[in-house]
């Protein structure tokens, strides 16, 4: 009877004026941005945060996260159309839908990926949706050792999952927790690092990190290369509804991917691209017919549109039941609910149920508004992409100096967002990745306060990390991952990932 | 073509020396701040563990790029690029950080859009000074006067 109340209660939130308002802004910026290179979900949610300090925290989660899940579907649509993946998770999209277009097949990529990713989108909701609640009463439960261990084994699994070397990765996410340090210790209230400026004395904050890193960096390697005009491949889109031989080949995939994009993004470092990979090999592997991947066949786009929209419900659940954002732009996330005084963990769900029902709910409304938005509008999308890069790159520029601005009003934070967009732009030639920084900053003060309080209630035994059997075994897994990335066959998987994506 | 060609793993040492150097630099001042005892972890406790392990990892970095076969090579990482423009991109976007604050958001933001436009851009002087124009005024509108984001006004008070 209370699941069912709280459905009703959660749609009252969704369909409310403003915040429908709020979500349909949500998808149609996270549309537009998935469909343009060069800004990409994380970036946008950066920028579009301080729009939503005059908002209720309902209404700010319900927009941000349309952005994260319309830009998985706006992505689908370049790499169907034009070759060039909006964003990273839909690289994998691009090997058979533009095979798919230039054999005149752009109607069925278009729709079985915009129908995939809506059934996925809708079953990682529903399983976010019975997942996260009891996931949130037993983290009760958990103390200190639990925190840290989980959040030490998910920096961990996000260095795993690094693209280049995991050593390189460790010492990002290592970066990542001594800038986490800077501003004020919270048990002794005295600053750090702060070399007497006091706009640091609250530490550095996260939208100038990320707009650097992520935006300047991004416009700095573009402008490094001689901009050309993207070339349109031209075709008519057409039979926007797959036949009923395309549903046929795409069922398993859709619902394989559904199944494998939701648990993957559970798991730290799950993103969206890895999801999409995993995807499509998976697709290949069980295919009677591997030799049709490459040259447009249709489960290679449904399984990977599914996969990178069920990865965001997925990331939704460490996110809202643990207090632990699983990748950057979970982290994200966490810093907008932290900015509304809202403290994701696991009171979350039972302190904030219309923000937990009401995201619930929108991202229902959501998916429809992107389905609605998406197939009639793709002609529109199409000419979003002739706008040529020299225009755009000033724009991006603007808005990535407006978002890191507008938080405090503070001049500091402009200079703080083109040192880490300098410092990014370098990283990204020297493969260091900015991922492991990005969420060791935003987990390391927890992880202080959690490892030091820890040692404060054993006496100053690192046992009692090992003695607890969820920390224990939490950290075991760990061990396993640290170990396990230097086995041969997974540093050749990796190389092989990180050389497709250079590829695109 | 060989004389452009230059090793990864020369990147790579350089690059865990750097971050070897701030290992070393935020281990002294964490140590300044005061680790603690185990029981009682101090204010430089958590900086310390991380600095010691980036100087560890940086090391094995700079070991195994040492150690790695010469096979292991790479385009140069800053050849064929138009550094030029990047630098005088980022020239120019310090210029602003800097002077947005105190000129105000108007005119620095049209300041910016003319250059970063003519930067890169072969477009007429007309359509330049429209495009600055209308981004600087749009995006005043949107986000000052809708959004209430609490621009500079500058010297000019505008």
């Amino acid at each position: 009877m209370d699941f069912f109340h709280n459905v009703i209660m959660g749609f009252s939130v969704a369909l409310d004026p403003m915040n429908l308002l709020l979500c349909f802004i949500g998808v149609l910026v996270g549309t537009l941005v998935g469909v343009l290179p060069g800004i990409g979900p994380t970036a946008a949610i950066s920028l579009l945060l301080p729009a939503t300090f005059k908002t209720t925290p309902a209404g700010s989660i319900i927009m941000l996260s349309g952005i994260l899940y319309g830009a998985m579907y706006g992505g689908s649509t370049t790499s169907i159309l034009v070759n060039i993946p909006g964003e990273s998770a839909s690289i994998v999209t691009c090997i058979d839908g533009y095979q798919m277009a230039r054999q005149g097949r752009a109607g069925p990529a278009l729709g079985i990926a915009a129908w995939g990713s809506f059934i996925a989108g809708t079953v990682s909701i529903i399983t976010l949706m019975f997942i996260a609640n009891p996931l949130a009463e037993m983290a009760l439960k958990f103390s200190f050792p639990e925190y840290f261990a989980l959040m030490a084994t998910g920096l961990i699994a996000v260095t795993y999952l690094a693209r280049y070397s995991v050593a390189k990765a460790l010492m990002m996410a290592m970066v990542g927790i001594i800038l986490g340090n800077i501003g004020l210790d919270m048990i002794s209230g005295l600053p750090r690092f702060t070399f007497g400026i006091n706009e640091l004395t609250d530490g550095i904050g996260i939208i100038p990190v990320i707009m650097g890193l992520f935006g300047i960096a991004e416009v700095l390697e573009n402008i490094e290369k001689t901009l050309t005009t993207r070339t349109i491949f031209k075709t008519r889109v057409r039979n926007l509804w797959p036949s009923l031989k395309d549903w046929a080949d795409s069922k398993w995939a859709i619902v394989r991917g559904t199944f494998l994009g939701f648990f993957i993004g559970v798991v730290p470092g799950g993103s969206g691209t890895i999801t999409s990979f995993l995807s499509y090999a998976m697709e290949k592997k069980l295919s009677k017919h591997p030799e049709r991947f490459g040259k447009g066949a249709i489960e290679g786009v449904a399984g990977p549109e599914s996969a990178n929209n069920a990865s965001t419900g997925g990331g939704l659940v460490p996110l809202l039941s643990l207090g632990i954002p699983p990748n950057v732009t979970m982290a994200l996330l966490f810093s907008a609910l932290i900015i509304h005084g809202v403290q994701p963990g696991p009171l979350f769900i039972k302190s904030n149920p219309d923000i937990f029902w009401g995201l619930i709910a929108s991202m229902y409304v959501g998916n429809v508004l992107l389905l609605v938005l998406n197939l009639p509008l793709i002609g529109i999308w199409v000419q979003v992409l002739k706008v040529p890069y020299n225009i755009l790159f000033p724009l991006i520029v603007l808005f990535c100096f407006i978002g890191a601005y507008s938080i405090n009003s503070s001049g500091i934070d402009l200079i703080i967002m083109m040192v880490f967009g300098i410092g990014g732009y370098l990283m990204r030639k020297f493969r260091y990745e900015a991922a492991p920084l990005v969420l060791a900053f935003v987990l390391g003060p927890l992880m202080e306060q959690a490892l030091r309080q820890s040692l404060l209630i054993s006496g100053g035994s690192f046992m009692i990390f090992v003695t607890r059997p969820i920390s224990g075994v939490t950290l075991a897994i760990a061990c396993f991952l640290l170990l396990s990335s230097i086995f041969p066959f997974i540093k050749k998987r990796r190389e092989k990932i990180a050389e497709l994506e250079e590829e695109e | 073509m060989t004389s452009r060609k230059t090793r990864m793993r020369s990147y790579d040492q350089g690059s865990a020396l750097f971050w070897l150097l701030i290992s070393i630099a935020v281990l002294a001042r964490s140590l300044h701040y005061g680790t603690g005892a185990l029981r009682n972890p101090g204010m430089g406790f958590m900086a310390f563990g991380a600095s010691a392990i980036l100087a560890i990892l940086s090391i094995g970095v700079f070991l195994s790029a040492s150690f790695a076969k010469d096979s292991n090579t790479e385009e140069a990482l800053f050849s064929g690029i138009l550094w030029k423009r990047v630098l005088l991109v980022v020239i120019i976007l310090f210029l602003y950080a800097s002077l947005m604050p105190t000129v105000g958001y108007l005119i620095s933001t049209l300041l910016l859009m003319v250059l970063l436009f003519v930067s890169i851009g072969k477009r007429e002087v007309w359509q330049i000074a429209l495009i600055s124009f209308l981004t600087a005024a749009v995006t005043y509108y949107v986000f000052s006067i809708v959004l209430n984001c609490q621009f500079p006004s500058g010297i000019l008070g505008f």
